[in-house]
This record gives structure tokens, sequence and C-alpha cells, in this order.
């Protein structure tokens, strides 16, 4: 398990990490979540001892982390980085060897993670001839190809399309389904709520919601009401009590409301009111708990 | 995994990766044809025979011409071509013949065995004819008097063809130690036409990682200095196997051609200058590391550099003071400053002027301090690692990696 533990990070007078504290399992899928700026970047960076935190600790089974313990992760730095001119499968072993695998090792598993990631024919084609799409398929595989147990990925999903989306989704699960502990940062949140069980949320660097996705969704103190009615809605809503938020697009309103508010007999007024096309009242979505989180 | 593995490993793709690219198979293969040009191209248009024509108005030019041609070739073994070969023109009266040196078609005009006429004072091949001619034609009058007193002609023949003192020297040297300074002196010129080619070579492959921002991903599993040494040792071994290639070829071809003599060298001298050229090679090599460390773009490499490049233009000026006076302090204080000691002990070494202990603390200082400036420039560029933009200052990196 990798815990982070109250890490204060300054750049100047900017404080980037304010005693954020976090932890990843072994087999558990963590989403990463903040606005920009929020200091995601300078925490997965702390892991690799990239950044030096001014305080606090970093450990990984309880071990203080060395340049032994990190050979063992796989990074996706945010800002990607390949060699153009090499070849995707030199690069890939390069990779690995680097991480201490023997050349063997390392060209059979730069073979095995072209393959798997679609890229079979790709195999001595420059990086640089590659599309960007599948640039980013090689990036995936230098954090993998020497099969570490942690995995940390800086906006993954980023520029990626639906299909590409889909195989990154794919072996991620995978990996946390071999017990390998993975933590990925997104803004992606639909995406996040899809496939990741745990999330956290930082902002102005500390954290500020940590938990499993359904435990968060349950206990928020807000719920989300979902109404498209004809008719005046406006008039309908303020009959309600603990309201937070309105978003109108045309007849239908996201409204966001206090949990403790009681909405029995609402569903009645609203169809009273007009043609009712849509009702739902639900646990938030995790964007409306991102939202609660950083405002 | 121990840590110079690493370095190899990054060593060894450097060497794979560039020793495939086309700019280094062109460049090794252009420069090696260069080289070879510029020796062989020269030996086919002159057999290394100095020819003039000189013209000559009224009598007595032939035999001074005659004298002073085979005072110009009075070196030349049997059976070899001449040095110098010298032809007559005749002209009818001066102002023809004056016309003729005028138009360069004649070195210079004789007149009467009594006046030489040239274009001007100066011109490298013209003065060295008129030297000839004009001992030449001292011969010649030296001959005249000689018909008068044949015991006088021996004695000056004699005092002209030996040196007038006799020479000695306390160290009991010999010439041989002349033409071993001669080839420390050309050493360190191939080392510092080494440092400033293959040293940009490095500066800009370390900017290479930042540049595509390869760097982030590497230094996430490798040391600062793993990834410096393994970057100097595999594009420094591409640089010096081109540098290598092109020194043998010039090598054979100068043997082929007999261009120029090539004086032979003991075996520790060679040992002294290859270990030498090391040394200074890499503490240059890891300079330049750190240069490159500090830029993230080609740019700004060039400007971080400079002050390299400027220290090793002062360390080769201080190799040619060492030449002049080897056991000088300036000669004393180089040897230890790791900087200049590349430029400074082979000099001395050739000269015989180094005490023992003085050429062991030098390697000691100089192998140390490579070391150390690995690793300062390994924090220097872990600090300006995730810096981009514009060039990065010294302090500024050093503060950030310490932090």
């Amino acid at each position: 398990m990798l815990v982070i533990s109250d890490l204060h990070k300054s750049f100047g007078d900017i404080h980037a990490l304010n005693g954020c504290s976090l932890s990843v399992q072994r087999g558990r899928m963590l989403g990463f979540l903040g606005p920009n700026g929020a200091g995601k970047t300078t925490t997965m960076r702390s892991i690799f001892g990239l950044i030096s935190p001014d305080s606090g600790s970093v450990t990984w089974d309880g071990q203080e982390l060395g340049s032994g313990e990190r050979l063992g992760f796989g990074y996706m730095p945010e800002e990607r980085g390949l060699y153009p001119k090499m070849r995707a499968h030199d690069q890939l072993s390069y990779m690995g060897r680097i991480h201490g695998l023997t050349k063997k090792e390392a060209a059979d598993s730069a073979s095995y993670w072209l393959d798997r990631l679609g890229l079979a024919e790709r195999h001595d084609d420059a990086i640089e001839a590659l599309s960007h799409g599948n640039q980013q398929r090689v990036q995936l595989a230098a954090a993998l190809v020497h099969d570490p147990a942690l995995l940390v990925l800086d906006e993954p999903f980023a520029g990626l399309d639906p299909i590409a989306t889909e195989t990154m989704s794919e072996v991620l699960d995978e990996q946390t389904a071999a017990g390998k502990a993975v933590v990925f940062s997104s803004h992606q949140l639909d995406l996040v709520e899809d496939i990741c069980e745990d999330v956290a949320i930082i902002n102005e660097g500390s954290i500020v919601v940590e938990g499993t996705v359904k435990a968060l969704k349950d206990a928020a103190p807000i719920r989300h009401l979902e109404v498209d009615v004809d008719g005046d809605a406006r008039a309908l809503l303020e009959t309600l009590e603990g309201v937070r938020s309105i978003e109108v697009e045309g007849s239908r309103h996201n409204v966001i409301i206090d949990a403790s508010s009681d909405v029995r007999g609402f569903l009645g007024r609203a169809q009273e009111a007009g043609r009712l096309r849509h009702f739902s009242y639900t646990t938030p979505s995790l964007t409306d708990l991102f939202r609660e989180a950083v405002q | 995994m121990s840590g110079f593995r690493t370095a190899v490993v990054v060593a060894s793709r450097e060497i794979r990766e560039r020793s495939r690219s086309k700019a280094y198979r062109i460049t090794s293969i252009l420069t090696v044809l260069i080289v070879l040009a510029l020796i062989i191209v020269p030996s086919l248009f002159g057999d290394g025979t100095d020819r003039y024509t000189i013209g000559a108005v009224g009598n007595g030019n032939a035999e001074i011409i005659g004298a002073a041609e085979a005072i110009g070739n009075a070196n030349v073994e049997d059976g070899a071509d001449p040095a110098v070969e010298l032809t007559l023109e005749a002209y009818a009266d001066v102002s023809s013949g004056e016309t003729a040196v005028q138009d360069g078609k004649v070195e210079a005009l004789l007149v009467d065995g009594e006046k030489i006429i040239t274009k001007s004072a100066g011109g490298f091949g013209s003065s060295s004819v008129v030297g000839l001619l004009q001992r030449g034609a001292s011969t010649i009058r030296l001959e005249g008097l000689a018909a008068q007193d044949p015991e006088a002609a021996a004695q000056v023949v004699e005092i002209l063809t030996n040196d007038a003192l006799e020479s000695v020297t306390l160290s009991g040297d010999d010439t041989d130690r002349e033409s071993e300074g001669v080839i420390a002196y050309a050493g360190m010129l191939m080392l510092y036409i080494a440092i400033l080619v293959y040293g940009t070579w490095i500066l800009s492959g370390v900017t290479e990682e930042k540049t595509n921002r390869v760097v982030e991903v590497l230094l996430a599993s490798v040391k600062p200095w793993q990834l410096l040494a393994g970057k100097i040792i595999g594009i420094g071994s591409l640089g010096l196997a081109q540098f290598g290639l092109t020194i043998i070829v010039a090598a054979v071809a100068i043997q082929a051609t007999g261009t120029l003599d090539v004086p032979e060298l003991p075996l520790a001298s060679v040992v002294n200058l290859i270990l030498w050229f090391a040394l200074g090679f890499l503490v240059y090599a890891v300079l330049f590391a750190a240069a490159g460390s500090l830029a993230s773009r080609m740019e700004d490499a060039q400007s971080t550099s400079l002050p390299i490049t400027m220290l090793a233009i002062a360390a080769f000026f201080l190799s040619i003071i060492t030449l002049d006076n080897p056991d000088g302090p300036v000669a004393v204080i180089g040897a230890f400053v790791p900087l200049t000691a590349p430029f400074v002990v082979p000099v001395r070494v050739a000269l015989d002027a180094i005490p023992v202990w003085q050429y062991i603390v030098s390697i000691a200082i100089a192998a140390g301090s490579i070391v150390g400036l690995l690793l300062l420039a390994g924090r220097v560029y872990a600090g300006g690692l995730l810096q981009y933009g514009g060039r990065i200052r010294l302090r500024q990196a050093w503060r950030s990696a310490s932090e």
C-alpha cells in the first residue's frame, strides 16, 4: 500500500501542497481529482522523488521510498515524453532495461505490451511516425513494461478517442484485478465514476474528500434532483426547501438539494404543473460531489 | 541493480540510436573524406618539387641558377625527387624581363649576374628563391676567390657547410626531445578540437531529454548522475570513434603519400598522451553536460556553454605558454587545475619537465574532479529538470535541488 502523509511543499510564495495525505491500496484503483493547480502533479512527482517535499512522508508497505522501491513503480507523467526518433519496441525495451529487466525480459515485455495495446504492426516504427493516440499507448506501455506493483498515471485519458479510452480502462482494470495499486488523475469525472472504486479530491494542496465512490455518494449531504416539465418549473421548485443550486437547460432543471430535504409529494405537484417528461431523485454524481468539494 | 549498470544501459542506448542516425554516418564519412582530400590532393598535384622559372638578361646568370639549384637540393637523397627545380628563361632586354616579372611569368629576373629584380619584397615562394639565388651567387664568387687560393677556399666551404659553434645541452637532449614536444603540442591541438566539436554533441544530447520531455519518466527511475554519465560515455565514445577513425585514416594516408615525416614515439609517450586526452575530454564533457542541463532548448544551451568554450580556449593558450617555459609557475600551477592540466601536463612530460609526484597528483586531481563534477552536474540537472522555458540560472537550479 502506498501511503502519502501530510506532505507540504512550497515553491516560493506558492503553497503547492498543504498537508496532503492519501493512500492507494493494492488491488484498488484510485481516481485522483482536483481543479487545475490543486497539487495533483506535485503529489505524483513527490512519489517519484522528482520533487522533495518540505515535510511529510511517502511510504510503500511501510517502507520509506528509495530508488530501489521506485524501480518497482510505473509512471506516466503529465508531460508526455518519448524519444521521437526511437522505434517503439526499442523505446519500451530501454524503459524495461532502466527498470532493471534483463535484455530478453525487456524485449519480451515490450512485444507483449505493443501487441496488447493494438500496436502489433508498429514495433519498428519511430515514435514520431505514430499518431497522437498511438504515442499515448506507447507512453502507457512505458509505464507498464517492467510490471510495476504501483501505477501512477497523470491524466492518462487526456486527448484519447473513445476506442483508446476503452482500451486504457480495460488495461487499468486488468492491472487492478492482478493486485496492482493504481492511481490516476483525471478531469473526466463520469469516467472516473465508471471505473474507480476509490476517489480522492484535492483542493489547494490538501485532500478534501477521500473514500469509495459509493460510500461518498451515500454519505453526501446533497441529492441530485432532475425535473423536465412543461409549465412554470421555477414556481414549482420554490415549494422545495434546501435547494442549493439550479441549472436550467431548456425545460430540464438540474437541482442540487440538501439530502435532508423532504421531496415527498413533489412528484405529485410536478405532475399538476404540466406534462412531466422526466423526474429523478438520486445520490449526487461525482461531478456534483466535486463541485461541492472545491467550491 | 548497481548504479553503474544503469549508466551503461543509458550509454548503450546512445550508441545504438546515434550510430544508426544518418547524421552520424554522413558526418563520419564526410570528415574522413575531407581529411583524405587534404592529404592526398596536394600530393597528386605536386611531387614535392618546387618549380620556378627565373628570367635572365645578359651573361653570367646560368651559373648562378645552377649553383642555387644545387644548394636547394643539397639534402635530397639519391633517387628522390629534387626539392627545387629552376628553369632559365632568357630575355632580350631588361624592360621585357621586367614585364615578365610584373605579369608573374617568371619568379625573378637576373641581370648580368649582378642584380636581381622581383615584383615586391614580400611573398612566400619568391623570397626563398631569392635567398637560394643569393647563396648561389655567393658560392660562384667564392669559387672565383678559390681559384686564386685553393687552401682558403676549402676553409670557406668548411665554414659555410657546418655550424660555426658546437651545440651541447646540459640535459644531454637530442632532437628527439624536440619532436616529442611537437607531438605533445599536436596532441593538445587534437584534444582542443575534440573538446569543442564533441563537447557540443554532449551539450545538445543532454538538452535532448528536456526538449522532448523524456526526462521526467527517466528520472523517476534513473539517478541524474547515471543519466549524465551514460550520456557522456555513449556520446563521447561515438565522437571519439569518429575522431580516432579520422586520425587513423589520416596517418595511413600520410604514410602512403609521404607528405609529412612523422617521428616515432616511445610507447610511454603514447600512453601518456592517450591518458591525458581521455582525462581532458571527460573533464570538459562533464562541464558541457552540466551546461546542457541548465538549458531546456538547444538555443539556450549555446549560451550556457559559452563560458566552457572560453575556458577551453584559455587552457589551450596555457599549453603554448608551457611549451615555452615548462618549469615556470604557470606550468606548475596549471598541472594541478583539472581544467588546464590536460593541456599542460602532457607538454611538461614531453619536455621532461615534471617531477613524478606532480604527475601523479595531477592525475588524481583530474580524475577526482571528473567524479565530483559529475555529481555536481547531476544535482544541477535534477534541480533544473522541471523548470522549462529558457535558461535556468545556476543558483536557481542548485537551490531547487536542495529544497
